[in-house]
């Protein structure tokens, strides 16, 4: 395709304006970080910290033990991770490549699940982890996970239902079972989608509050999404070190996605003629 | 070979779970519980998390000497600033004997959601930081044969007052830990630049209304004093009370109280210092925008006294405006308080006494207010004006029972007053007074 | 193998997660919403009770309603129309357009904690920055987070913010997209529009669906943000349904009460995805149903 010039930089400039309405917050949000609080509450505003105060970061890291946090939230990340990759590319195929009896009303059921309000399911599901010994583990977070979660699967299907239905029959003549046409054929077209997956996964969890808050109860079980809420008590918030926890803690899935979307774009091209 | 090797783990781990999704459940957690509980077991075999956390060591390692030590849950709904000392305060009680161990939890201020869905699954903590009684009290231990046992003057040594607010019909679910009155705030500063004198105690509302207009007009963009868009009306009741008013008579009936005479100038009093410009709304209840220099005067309990000596801010404090006469202040009171399903209320009980008691006060003197008399007499608490204003304001506010208390469906009608409050205060609206209260009569008849 | 089974293994476990962590706690809650329940009392049964005050006392259902689908109304497709926009800005041949890919993604790893408290700051009507800098170009901004008029902008705003996901989620979708259709497509002839027009937007019809879908769901249940942000406010023009079923649960404390405004939502939303659904089969196109397949 080619472009033109003055094409170019139309699209170069409205990259550009957009990009400042993204960044602006979080400049925003790094530079106060560096600031005192009183800085930060001052008028007119101030864009830049008088000093840069580096270990604004350390006593915020400090403050709680969010050396443990971390590592509570990297292993829930991972494993939740993982189980979501295996059980929603199993589930999705499952709905995107068969016909079987119910599989509409299975599915409707599924969507179903996306639209329930937590609230009300919340104290019935602590129940039922409390009988399991979950609550105050990080089970409760980990576990689920590996049957799958609505959206994901959902998505997964979305992109199996793009892919034509010659691929498999071809696989068959040569005489492969569902499981070889799966993970030998399917798993790697789907691998720019299962990319997808893991980064929105690891976000969710990396962020998730509401699970976390409600299943756990010891501090050293928490994870940084807690770790950092708890810097907002009911009298008083301390904004400087939650401005410097999330900095921190956006860093990792800014990683991840660097890494990622190198696959997300080259995957796809080629793997389907 | 990346490739391969993702294909290999897919294919491995589902094997697993097709084969055997029962099992592959209890495989999970398992290889979880070693790495997820490694302060607990305190084993020598996980390496990795024993990395990230050398300071969980030591605190657990007393547990090793005792036999089943009884534990006890205790929520918190402080911010991490004060938690890192009470955590230590806890370790302490820990220490100091060895049936009981104390494990500490931390919400913030999603304090309530959690203790509610820990109440509703029957698994709320044993002892538990608590100030809203009637929403919570049919779920709270009734402390007060507890109290018996400790004999009369372990009750007398705590303000009367503060047990008034950890009550409820006359039963005490909850012992006293800290409080606050409210106070007048106000930047020296900005007085001094505007050339005005500082607020005292027996500043009446008139006073504060034209040292308001003066600091406003001495200083550029500054506003004199400012209050909340939407009040909390629990908080606001205080100012009715100063005028001799109040929300609801003895029996919780709003109709004649809330719109009497009286509670209405209070009402109208607040709009008109808006209307006229000399105070502002805040978003907030009004701290960040006196910490940034932008407002002279705002009323607030003790908890912005942290956040104002850290930032360096050059304030005083002075008892709250009245109407002519002494004004009154609101209690904002934490009990501590032990859950109805508690199995180990004894324990429960050792806690709670040594984390209200005197030594306890002690320890918390420099970020919390102490509820014991002997302790303000010994360390000469009331020395420190900074301090001793609270207690004034205490002494002045006693025999003042809150709506809260009174009114059986508080929760909805503060979420209605909150909104006639916003309607009244909002530049945007600032509906008539009679108006929005007469809309609340009529919903709650 | 038994092939007839084979469907139902690949699914097997996702309905083995259901079985046991979805549908108790659901069809608990389904039989609470017949109960009064106070959190800290006994369960009492009333029956259709919660449902008739609901519907007949209680104006705030309907008005929370009312701001929810509304807010819906104007918040999906903007959403859908700016992340769509956005993929395909990010799939242009340009120098450093991988920047700009992480750039707009980044706003979604934030979470919801910081988001309110700056979005708080430069909103502020009498302090906030927009209004500052708005202030020196001699511009009076206008009062976000105080009057009810520009409060809902003011979320939509915010939450716009977090577009990244849905961005990632269709430019993931168009890459998937064959080169040869465009190459093909241009031989002919068929400008970036057409192509655009022609087979972008059929090729990716899936992922639309897949995208109104959620974030329908997504916006009928927003909570998060009005809870951080606006607290309902000002004068609960935010005060979204989100909003409603969790302060009647985790403020006032009426569970049952709670769990019967949950299932109305429940059914609304059901109802709405079902339509969508429906209407899929015309507008949606699977390559998988090319041949022969029979329709989802």
């Amino acid at each position: 395709m080619k472009t033109s010039k003055a094409y170019k930089i139309v699209i170069v400039a409205v990259l550009v304006l957009i990009a400042v309405y993204f960044m602006f917050p979080l400049f925003w949000m790094v530079m106060t970080a560096f600031k005192t609080e009183a800085e930060a509450q001052s008028y007119p505003p101030a864009f830049f910290p008088q000093v840069w105060r580096f270990f604004n970061f350390l006593d915020a890291w400090t403050a709680q033990d969010f050396n443990q946090y971390l590592w509570n939230t990297i292993l829930v990340t991972v494993l939740t991770t993982l189980g979501q990759l295996i059980s929603c590319s199993l589930v999705a195929y499952g709905f995107a490549r068969f016909e079987f009896k119910g599989k509409t009303a299975l599915f409707m059921i599924l969507l179903s699940t996306m639209m329930i309000p937590w609230d009300v399911t919340m104290i019935p599901l602590y129940m039922e982890f409390k009988l399991l010994g979950w609550i105050n583990s990080l089970k409760a977070l980990i576990i689920p996970a590996f049957f799958g979660s609505a959206y994901y699967i959902f998505l997964l299907r979305q992109f199996l239902m793009g892919i034509p239905k010659d691929l498999e029959e071809a696989a068959r003549i040569d005489g492969a079972n569902q499981f070889q046409i799966y993970y030998k054929i399917f798993v790697p077209i789907m691998k720019p989608a299962l990319f997808l997956v893991a980064i929105l996964n690891v976000l969710t969890v990396w962020n998730d509050y509401l699970g976390p808050l409600i299943f756990l109860q010891d501090r050293s079980k928490f994870t940084l999404a807690l770790g950092l809420a708890a810097f907002k008590g009911v009298h008083s918030t301390q904004i400087i070190p939650i401005m410097c926890i999330t900095t921190l803690m956006i860093i990792p899935p800014i990683i991840l996605f660097i890494i990622a979307q190198k696959y997300i774009i080259e995957g796809t091209s080629g793997a389907i003629k | 070979m990346k490739k391969s090797k993702i294909f290999m783990s897919l294919l491995l781990s589902m094997m697993l779970l097709l084969t055997a999704c029962g099992s592959q459940t209890t495989k999970t957690p398992a290889k979880e519980e070693q790495t997820a509980k490694p302060a607990e077991k305190q084993t020598e075999k996980t390496e990795e998390p024993k990395k990230e956390e050398p300071k969980k060591e030591e605190p657990k390692k007393e547990t090793q000497t005792g036999t089943a030590k009884v534990k006890i849950r205790f929520a918190s709904w402080d911010d991490s600033e004060s938690l890192t000392e009470q955590q230590k305060l806890v370790d302490q009680f820990n220490q100091s004997q060895d049936a009981i161990e104390v494990v500490m939890e931390a919400y913030g201020d999603n304090y309530d959601t959690k203790i509610a869905a820990g109440m509703g699954s029957k698994d709320a903590p044993d002892v538990m930081y608590m100030w809203n009684y009637p929403a919570y009290y049919k779920g709270l231990e009734n402390l007060n044969p507890f109290i018996e046992k400790e004999g009369a003057n372990y009750k007398n040594n705590f303000y009367e007052t503060l047990w008034e607010y950890n009550s409820m019909n006359g039963e005490v679910y909850g012992i006293p830990v800290g409080y606050t009155t409210h106070v007048l705030y106000y930047n020296k500063d900005l007085f001094d630049k505007a050339g005005v004198a500082y607020p005292t105690d027996d500043w009446s509302w008139e006073d504060l209304k034209a040292a308001a207009k003066k600091v406003k007009e001495g200083n550029e963009g500054v506003a004199g004093f400012s209050f909340s868009r939407k009040p909390d009306p629990y908080d606001f009741e205080m100012y009715l009370w100063s005028n001799g008013a109040a929300y609801s008579n003895e029996k919780g009936e709003l109709n004649g109280s809330i719109n009497d005479e009286k509670s209405m100038a209070v009402f109208k009093m607040f709009q008109d210092m808006e209307k006229e410009g000399i105070a502002i709304t805040t978003e907030g209840g009004g701290t960040n925008e006196v910490l940034g220099g932008k407002v002279a005067m705002y009323i607030n309990g003790a908890w912005s006294i942290g956040r104002f000596n850290e930032a360096g801010l050059n304030y005083g404090m002075v008892k709250i405006p009245g109407f002519g006469k002494p004004s009154v202040s609101i209690l904002s009171s934490s009990g501590l308080s032990m859950s109805k399903d508690s199995a180990n209320k004894d324990a429960a009980w050792e806690f709670i006494k040594f984390w209200t008691g005197k030594e306890m006060n002690k320890a918390r003197l420099s970020y919390e207010l102490p509820v014991l008399k002997d302790v303000v007499a010994e360390e000469k608490v009331t020395a420190d004006p900074g301090k001793k204003v609270f207690f004034d304001m205490l002494e002045q506010s006693a025999g003042y029972t809150p709506s809260f208390f009174k009114i059986e469906n508080w929760s909805e009608i503060s979420e209605s007053l909150e909104l006639a409050f916003e309607e009244m205060y909002n530049e945007s609206s600032l509906r008539a007074p009679e108006e929005a209260i007469n809309d609340i009569i009529s919903m709650f008849p | 193998m038994n092939r007839k089974y084979t469907p139902y293994l690949f699914i097997s476990p996702w309905v083995i997660g259901f079985l046991a962590f979805t549908m108790g706690p659901l069809l608990l809650s389904l039989g609470m919403s017949f109960f009064d329940w106070s959190i800290t009392g006994t369960p009492e049964f009333i029956g259709a009770g919660n449902y008739i005050k609901m519907f007949t006392k209680d104006p705030q259902f309907y008005k929370s309603l009312a701001i929810t689908i509304r807010f819906a109304l104007i918040f999906v497709p903007l959403n859908m129309v700016v992340a769509l926009i956005l993929a395909m800005l990010i799939t242009q041949p340009i120098k450093g357009v991988k920047i700009f890919r992480t750039i707009f993604y980044v706003p979604a790893v934030v979470s919801g904690v910081a988001i309110s408290i700056i979005w708080g700051w430069l909103l502020d009507s009498n302090y906030g920055i927009i209004n500052y800098l708005l202030s020196l170009l001699g511009i009076q901004g206008p009062k976000w987070l105080v009057d009810p008029k520009w409060a809902i902008f003011a979320i939509i705003f915010a939450s716009a913010w977090g577009v990244g996901t849905m961005m990632l989620i269709f430019y993931t979708a168009i890459k998937s997209i064959p080169p040869s259709l465009y190459e093909a497509a241009a031989l002919d002839g068929a400008g970036p529009i057409r192509q655009f027009f022609f087979i972008t937007i059929p090729m990716i019809t899936p992922t639309i669906l897949f995208n109104l879908i959620t974030s329908l769901i997504g916006a009928l249940q927003q909570l998060t943000l009005v809870l951080l942000l606006t607290n309902g406010g000002p004068l609960r023009s935010t005060y979204f349904y989100g909003m409603y079923v969790y302060n009647n649960a985790f403020k006032h404390h009426k569970l049952g009460y709670a769990s019967a405004n949950a299932w109305i939502m429940f059914v609304v939303i059901l109802l709405l995805t079902a339509l969508v659904f429906r209407s899929s089969s015309a507008w949606v196109f699977y390559e998988a149903e090319k041949k022969g397949g029979k329709k989802a």
